[in-house]
């Protein structure tokens, strides 16, 4: 009886060492997109994701469920707003977070301070940093979570998806010269629009068009007699509409002057789904699909081949 | 010796008023032919000759950018620098204080304050798009000019200047926490703070216009039959009680007018600061403190000022715009520092 | 009993009471000024003088009622009380570089007040007039911040006599003023006195002062009135004694003695 349970007690010990080794030897290591090595011994299983477009890139990739805490803006899928929320405006509140007992914090390098992200790795939080500028900064972040997941492959498909979209819109896509503006805040906010290395830009050079506002880089405020003057073929505006007024669309047509564009003439303006088209995620290719049918003229129900 | 005292100061005849409107229109001109696209003199010029006197303008751009982009924007720019040095002229002398300003007593930040609740509530008047936010705009300018008044009040029963200042200068950070906490939960139907702060006057057009100079007209208007009651309060408030002024009354319908052109003024551009607070300085260089001189030397000013600052914002970054509060705090800040050095080393 | 006043009292003060939260500043103060009297208000610092001087002048809230010629002070309108009551406070200072000729004619502001601002007629040569008696006429382009503590003085008193009032209200009119300039204005302000309907009531700080130029006087104690009447009963030995902890009449005496040959 008593050499049974020494037996069987030390089969149990062989087993716990032999699994704390294997955690040990297949550890993960990434390094995020501030160049930083974040190591973890086993997949993240509790985690806490402060970006929109990094928690839609965890719900692509499966791990939804991973997900104890989120950034105050964080709001797609809608399932994901059962999640508590552990910020406010530009406070991040590290209590909370530590309450919540992550092993990472995915966030972004401008909203939260050096001396936070030490109080939170002095607590044995680990901090990845996401911040993707382009569509290859995407599917940089999609592979550094799908690792940190241990969901590598389900993130080579999220990425294969994009990319094929990407390369069918491209392939069917020929430049004749047109040009777009995006709109990003309206004239009664102030006019803002994507220069050169934002995704709208990438996403309209795809399409065959030319930003129309290509030699700024990033977002930028602009005068309204530069659209005037500069006469887009396509407008794309993100602004919501909240189901009160004239809808975005009808706005830009009533401004004063702008009846003489060619997009006001010709009726091509686009009111995109903002949240798809400026967030650094999967939905990327919603975005891109939107863009492509408005400029070919098909209705959204008749997906092209993708 | 005594020679030296006197101050041989030029009636403000109607040459230097000739001078000024002169002054303002060639400002306005180059504003007009300057921007962000370079049109032409010649054709800005025709384009806007022709359709003042209904000629037919040949369709262009150039046509489209001035007469929608530029002259409202001109317009709006031009009135809204005159009232807001106007604001600043009348707070300066009625509480004799050179540091007073809409935006030191806290009726801009409250006019702020109340174009921030109507559009996040999405107050507004049937008719015109913007009436509500400029109704609640002015409500509030003169509801935060009450509380500024019953609190400085309940201080000192003297109303006096610098319980006023101090007040507002309270209540201004009070309501710029009011401004982002609104601005933090309801970001998607407000402006952005820093046109609250900073001001801008992108996408302006003839109906605001309008606006401004119907209220420029009938503020400006009261506050120039009210120059010789200024003066008084310049001198001193006891004073202009002495002399007969009744010193409560005029204060409140001084204080009341001002509120209502701060709040024209920054619901349609945002908290513009500094205009008001230095354009009086460099108009009672001009023709001293005398309000019947001063009040149309610092309109005038006040228009050239913010007409050259927005030219700057507008071009000096194109096609990129900066906020015009950008340019006027720089400009405004460095000629304050000016100013005050050479007030001090005059005494 | 009905009672009929003989004199119409150019200024008639009941029950006066100043509070300034628990201090009682002026106490339940009586007194008058016929017309061609000149009333010296008197006592140590803190009696309560420049207080009175502030209430008659609707400057701070008092109980009880001071009424010109009848009529109460409180219901008056602005302007008309500036017209008939001219004050010259203690405390002025200008902070913008006002002429003194631009200071002097504000004092025909009640004058011209109303909506329409009647003409003034009269105006120019008031304040020419005020600009002469008061030895300004040389300076009256000079800006007020460079004038001197009396050259500034002289300008309010001025403007004062430009206001053309029946009554005239002053606190300390020879602060800050050399000798010849307090004989000068004692003496111009004597003269403006002479006019049939005018009085005056003044804080004089120079008993010597007060006794020369007044006719009635009131002493005034912690806000309290000690004694009232012609000057002369006013101010006996006993009574400044009273006020003032020490031998007046001996004080007086011993100063002037120096000045004998």
């Amino acid at each position: 009886m008593s050499k049974k349970l020494v037996s069987l007690f030390l089969a149990l010990l062989i087993v716990f060492s032999m699994t704390a080794s294997l955690a040990e030897g297949s550890g993960i290591t990434v390094t995020d997109m501030y160049g930083r090595e974040v190591t973890l011994t086993e997949p993240a299983t509790r985690i806490v994701v402060m970006q929109p477009s990094d928690c839609e890139i965890l719900c692509a990739i499966g791990c939804e469920d991973a997900i104890v805490g989120r950034g105050q803006y964080v709001d797609y899928p809608a399932s994901i707003l059962e999640v508590p929320v552990v910020q406010s405006g530009e406070n991040t509140n590290i209590e909370e977070i530590l309450a919540l007992n992550p092993q990472v914090v995915l966030m972004n390098d401008m909203s939260q301070s050096e001396e936070q992200v030490k109080q939170l790795e002095d607590n044995g939080v680990k901090v990845v940093v996401s911040k993707a500028a382009d569509i290859e900064g995407v599917y940089f972040a999609i592979r550094m979570i799908g690792k940190l997941m241990g969901k590598g492959d389900a993130a080579e498909a999220v990425i294969a998806d994009m990319q094929a979209t990407f390369d069918e819109i491209k392939a069917n896509s020929k430049n004749e010269g047109k040009s777009v503006y995006f709109e990003v805040s309206p004239l009664q906010w102030g006019l803002w629009t994507a220069g050169k290395g934002t995704f709208m830009d990438e996403l309209a050079e795809m399409c065959g068009l030319t930003n129309a506002f290509a030699d700024l880089n990033d977002w930028a405020s602009i005068s309204e007699e530069q659209v005037l003057a500069r006469d887009p073929d396509y407008i794309v505006t993100i602004t919501m509409y909240y189901g009160e007024g004239p809808t975005p669309v009808e706005e830009i047509q009533g401004r004063k002057g702008w009846g003489e564009l060619k997009a006001v003439k010709n009726g091509d303006i686009l009111n995109a789904e903002s949240n798809a088209i400026s967030r650094p995620g999967p939905r990327l290719k919603d975005a891109a699909i939107e863009l492509y049918n408005f400029i070919n003229g098909i209705k959204t129900e008749e997906k092209p081949a993708a | 010796m005594r020679d030296l005292r006197q101050l041989r100061r030029e009636k403000f005849a109607p040459l230097t008023y000739l001078l000024l409107t002169f002054a303002l229109f060639l400002t306005m001109i180059l504003c007009i032919c300057v921007g962000s696209v370079s049109i032409s003199v010649s054709d800005t010029l025709t384009t806007i000759w022709n359709s003042v006197w209904k000629l037919p303008v040949p369709e262009s751009i150039a046509k489209n950018i001035i007469l929608n982009v530029r002259l409202p924007r001109v317009l709006c720019v031009t009135l809204a620098g005159a009232a807001l040095s106007l604001c600043g002229t009348a707070m300066q002398g009625l509480l004799r204080n050179p540091l007073a300003d809409g935006s030191t007593m806290g009726v801009s930040s409250g006019a702020a304050l109340g174009a921030v609740t109507a559009m996040a509530t999405g107050f507004t008047l049937p008719g015109s798009s913007y009436g509500g936010i400029m109704i609640t705009a002015m409500a509030f300018a003169f509801g935060s000019l009450i509380l500024i008044l019953s609190l400085a009040y309940a201080l000192d029963r003297s109303l006096s200047t610098s319980s006023i200042i101090l007040i507002g200068v309270i209540f201004t950070m009070f309501i710029s926490s009011i401004i982002s906490l609104i601005i933090t939960f309801a970001s998607d139907h407000t402006r952005s703070l820093s046109f609250w702060t900073l001001g801008s006057f992108s996408g302006v057009n003839y109906e605001q216009a309008a606006l401004l100079l119907l209220a420029l007209v009938l503020c400006g208007g009261i506050l120039f039959r009210f120059s010789p009651e200024l003066n008084a309060f310049a001198i001193g408030e006891d004073n202009a009680r002495h002399v007969g002024v009744n010193v409560k009354r005029v204060k409140l319908i001084i204080l009341i007018t001002v509120s209502v052109l701060i709040g024209v003024c920054v619901s349609i551009s945002g908290t513009i600061s500094f205009v008001g607070l230095v354009m009086p300085h460099i108009a009672r260089m001009l023709v001293g403190p005398n309000h019947k001189r001063l009040l149309p030397a610092s309109l005038f000013s006040g228009a050239i000022f913010l007409l050259l600052a927005d030219l700057i914002s507008r071009t000096i970054l194109s096609p990129i715009e900066l906020s015009i509060g950008v340019i006027t705090s720089l400009v405004g800040a460095v000629a304050f520092v000016i100013i005050f050095y050479q007030t001090r080393k005059a005494r | 009993m009905i009672r009929v006043p003989d004199v119409i009292r150019a200024l008639e003060g009941n029950n006066v009471t100043v509070r300034y939260d628990r201090v009682v500043a002026v106490d339940a103060l009586s007194f008058h000024l016929d017309e061609g009297e000149w009333l010296m208000l008197a006592g140590p610092n803190g009696a309560g003088k420049s207080t009175l001087i502030e209430a008659i002048a609707q400057g701070i809230p008092y109980t009880g009622s001071i009424r010109w010629k009848g009529r109460d002070l409180k219901t008056l309108k602005a302007s008309d009380l500036a017209q008939r009551i001219g004050v010259l406070s203690q405390k002025n200072h200008v902070g913008y570089a006002y002429t003194v000729e631009e200071v002097v004619g504000l004092g025909r502001y009640a004058w011209k007040a109303g909506l329409f601002s009647g003409r003034d007629d009269r105006g120019k040569d008031e304040v020419e007039k005020a600009l002469e008696i008061t030895g300004l006429t040389a300076l009256r382009h000079a800006s007020m911040l460079t004038l001197s503590g009396g050259e500034m003085q002289r300008v309010f008193l001025a403007q004062v006599f430009a206001q053309d009032p029946q009554v005239l209200i002053l606190d300390e009119p020879a602060n800050h003023l050399d000798m010849n300039y307090q004989q000068q204005i004692f003496s111009l302000i004597l003269k403006w006195l002479k006019e049939p309907g005018r009085a005056v009531l003044s804080v004089v700080h120079d008993l010597s002062l007060a006794r020369r130029y007044g006719t009635h006087a009131v002493l005034l104690d912690r806000g309290k009135c000690v004694s009232q009447g012609l000057i002369s009963e006013v101010m006996t030995p006993e009574n400044l004694r009273q006020v003032y902890g020490m031998d007046v009449y001996a004080w007086m005496r011993e100063m002037l003695s120096q000045w004998q040959e």
